[in-house]
């Protein structure tokens, strides 16, 4: 064997390994036939769940699975990308609040044919209020995967430790009753409610109190309307008035679940897909139905689906998407998740594996199917990121007082109400593509 | 006619042979050669894209749908556009603060290491550290040091008798609070180069100072100062165009609130072309972002030919 290298052959050597390296780069990725799939991931124990997802396309399907996993944070941008490059999954999935959003601008495509043409699937094994998130414009453009309503966690050793009577598991206690009780419960290093300062956990109270951020007709913002107003004003007061929240130190880092976790806040707003994560708290906890406003307990229910792209070609690899996108919304699929806790499943047949702890972990379901108090399906624009943002401006400055809640309002209406004007526009012109 | 003619041709005849055009030189292909790679870059990463972005903003388009031509409306939307105005006016004050700030410290911290200090190696690499971490990681340590109760910069504050603002939520103070961190995160870089530049100022001009009996003062705005000139604009023009461009520590460390009160214009071309998905209207605030530092730094360089010495 020669010791030494010559400096021509360490640079032919490295031009080859270079050469090497590139073409690898440049390869087409997953053979033609496989099942590729996008979803986000940020943790080990979720990689684990699609991991076995992957496992059971595998299983079910014959073909390889390449799921393409990235932190939830980047996961929109990557799939812009990817879309508007021609190389997305054959099935991505998508958080509920965006489905219109993907679906206006022609990204992802109608599945009524495929339904319509498929007799072993069976739509009316959703939960309607997912079948709701999933359509856009009188179509249905995704299918679930899981769907659940904002509940109301609550510390139970702390409660017991200051000889207050647990809440009721069914019935959800009045506003007034439930703002009585956090003010209670605060004192010094101990704090009674904890939510996040945002438009997501605001809207639940804002349903409760029977408004919205929109009309119904989607062209105007009613968050101006006295029922909005009442129920903002409401929360607004908990954190700047009664002073029953943990002080806000961030805007961007501030967590409701973190300030939960620390033992000392009786109180947390959140959802059910947070089960998973409060399951390490050090104290004994439960969660029960949403405090019920003027129109009752109608928390915020969001979720999300698996939706197949327009750019999936038809024949072959159209059918190759629709089974991969049953296979992974499919009720042993669904039982996966659920078992590993992440979230209530979107199909009726898979809710019994989303099982205690807590022990009133079933209301999740019993709320979902109209049994126990309510909800309300978020309802969002095509253009619900500006909304977001805009309303992610102005309205933390309420939380921290620095905004009356009535200026607030008053000065987003107007450019609110552009926005709604834009997502008219953007329907319209979904409308005119589809004809 | 017929002299002209002939006077013509001998000149043809006897002209010593015309040198191959440069490009054509040995020498200059080597080194067009050299530049190849980076040209190329140039080309495809930075001139390839302004270009672009210029026919972007004269379209309306989302990603996915078929652009359509929007000729000007795009650049006519800034004006009545308020989050525009406040991202301009944000950015601006981020770089009035931000850059005089920085090249004084680091400046200051130069003059300090160059006075023959034991060791300065190792002070130069700790001061330098900063500027080699990663904004993302430096900003989050520097969310927590702002903690409005508990956080280390009200602490000290504290020990001073001074009760510390809620700096990131804070209307007033959301900015300096930027400001401050990013002066701490980029001043390693203009001391590095000051440094540098202040190693290299001949000795006998000190010397000729110390015989004309000058003090120090003296010494530094007539000597050390034009010597350094040089650097000085060097870093001013880096420095003004990093700031105009300053993304991530807004977003990781305020997500540009309260308000809108640390909305950077980039943070807002981003948000506008990748959460909007409105490209046209994102290409048309870069192209006017473009333009502010195009005719920054064109001031600077005409102010320099008055008030930067070189050697030569």
């Amino acid at each position: 064997m020669p010791a030494k290298l010559s400096r021509r052959s360490f640079l032919q050597l490295t031009g080859l390994a270079g050469l090497g390296a590139a073409v690898t780069g440049c390869s087409n990725g997953p053979p033609a036939g496989s099942a590729t799939w996008a979803m986000w991931s940020s943790s080990a124990a979720e990689k684990q769940v699609w991991d076995d997802f992957s496992t059971y396309v595998e299983q079910q399907l014959g073909v390889e699975s390449f799921p393409t996993l990235t932190p939830s944070s980047g996961y929109p941008t990557k799939l812009d990308l990817q879309l508007v490059s021609g190389t997305a999954s054959l099935v991505t999935a998508l958080n509920g609040t965006l489905i219109p959003t993907y679906a206006a601008r022609g990204a992802h495509r109608p599945l009524d044919d495929l339904i319509a043409a498929d007799p072993d699937f069976d739509l009316d094994d959703f939960y309607p209020t997912s079948r709701r998130l999933s359509s856009f414009n009188g179509k249905t453009y995704a299918i679930g995967f899981d769907v659940a309503p904002t509940v109301l966690y609550y510390n139970k050793t702390l409660l017991q430790k200051h000889g207050i009577a647990l809440p009721s598991r069914t019935d959800p206690m009045p506003w007034a009753t439930f703002r009585d009780l956090a003010k209670e419960l605060t004192g010094p290093g101990q704090y009674g409610f904890t939510c996040a300062p945002a438009i997501d956990d605001l809207v639940s109270w804002i349903y409760c109190a029977g408004g919205n951020v929109m009309n119904d007709a989607a062209d105007r913002s009613t968050l101006g309307d006295p029922a909005a107003l009442a129920a903002i004003q409401f929360v607004i007061d908990l954190f700047v008035k009664d002073k029953v929240t943990p002080p806000i130190k961030n805007l961007v880092t501030e967590s409701s679940l973190s300030n939960f976790l620390q033992g000392n806040v009786a109180f947390m707003q959140n959802g059910p897909w947070q089960v998973v994560n409060v399951r390490k708290a050090k104290f004994d906890w439960d969660v029960v139905p949403f405090p019920a406003g003027a129109a009752g307990s109608t928390p915020r229910v969001s979720g999300s689906s698996f939706a197949i792209p327009s750019g999936v070609r038809d024949g072959a690899q159209l059918q190759l998407a629709w089974k991969l996108l049953k296979t992974l919304t499919s009720t042993g699929a669904l039982d996966i998740y659920a078992k590993a806790g992440r979230n209530n499943p979107a199909r009726l047949s898979a809710g019994s594996a989303f099982q205690p702890p807590p022990d009133n972990l079933g209301i999740v379901q019993d709320i979902l199917a109209g049994k126990v108090a309510g909800g309300h399906t978020f309802d969002v624009t095509t253009n619900w990121n500006q909304v977001k943002q805009l309303l992610g401006q102005d309205l933390p400055r309420t939380f921290l007082g620095q905004v009356p809640v009535a200026e607030a309002i008053n000065g987003l209406t107007p450019r609110l109400d552009v926005l709604m004007s834009q997502h008219q526009d953007n329907v319209r012109q979904a409308t005119a593509r589809k004809g | 006619m017929a002299i002209d003619t002939a006077e013509r041709t001998a000149t043809k005849t006897t002209a010593p042979q015309q040198p191959a055009p440069r490009w054509r030189n040995r020498e200059s292909l080597t080194a067009w050669l050299f530049i190849l790679p980076s040209l190329i870059g140039f080309l495809i990463f930075t001139a390839g894209p302004v270009v672009a972005a210029g026919v972007i903003s004269l379209l309306n388009w989302n990603l996915f749908s078929p652009p359509q031509w929007a000729g000007l409306r795009n650049f006519a939307r800034l004006g009545p556009d308020p989050t525009f105005w406040s991202a301009l006016g944000n950015t601006a004050y981020f770089t009035l603060l931000s850059v005089p700030l920085t090249i004084v410290v680091s400046l200051a911290l130069a003059l300090l290491l160059n006075q023959g200090l034991r060791r300065v190696a190792v002070f130069r690499s700790l001061l330098l550290l900063p500027y080699a971490t990663i904004t993302v990681a430096v900003a989050f340590v520097w969310i927590w040091l702002y903690i409005p109760h508990d956080g280390l910069v009200n602490a000290v504050l504290g020990l001073i008798g001074i009760d510390g603002p809620a700096w990131l939520i804070s209307d007033g103070w959301a900015m300096p609070a930027l400001i401050l961190m990013s002066v701490w995160k980029s001043f390693g870089f203009g001391m590095v180069v000051f440094l540098a530049g202040l190693q290299a100022i001949p000795q006998q001009l000190y010397e000729a100072a110390r015989v004309d009996g000058t003090s120090p003062w003296q010494t530094f705005r007539n000597i050390t100062l034009p010597m350094l000139s040089p650097a000085l604009f060097f870093v001013i023009v880096t420095s003004i165009i990093g700031s105009f461009q300053v993304f991530d520590q807004a977003l990781i460390m305020t997500n540009g609130g309260p308000g809108t009160r640390t909305t950077t214009l980039v943070m807002y071309i981003y948000r506008t072309g990748f959460e909007n998905y409105d490209q046209g209207y994102a290409a048309a605030q870069s192209l006017v972002l473009f333009g502010f530092i195009v005719l920054i730094t064109a001031a600077q360089f005409t102010f320099q030919r008055r008030l930067v010495h070189y050697d030569n």
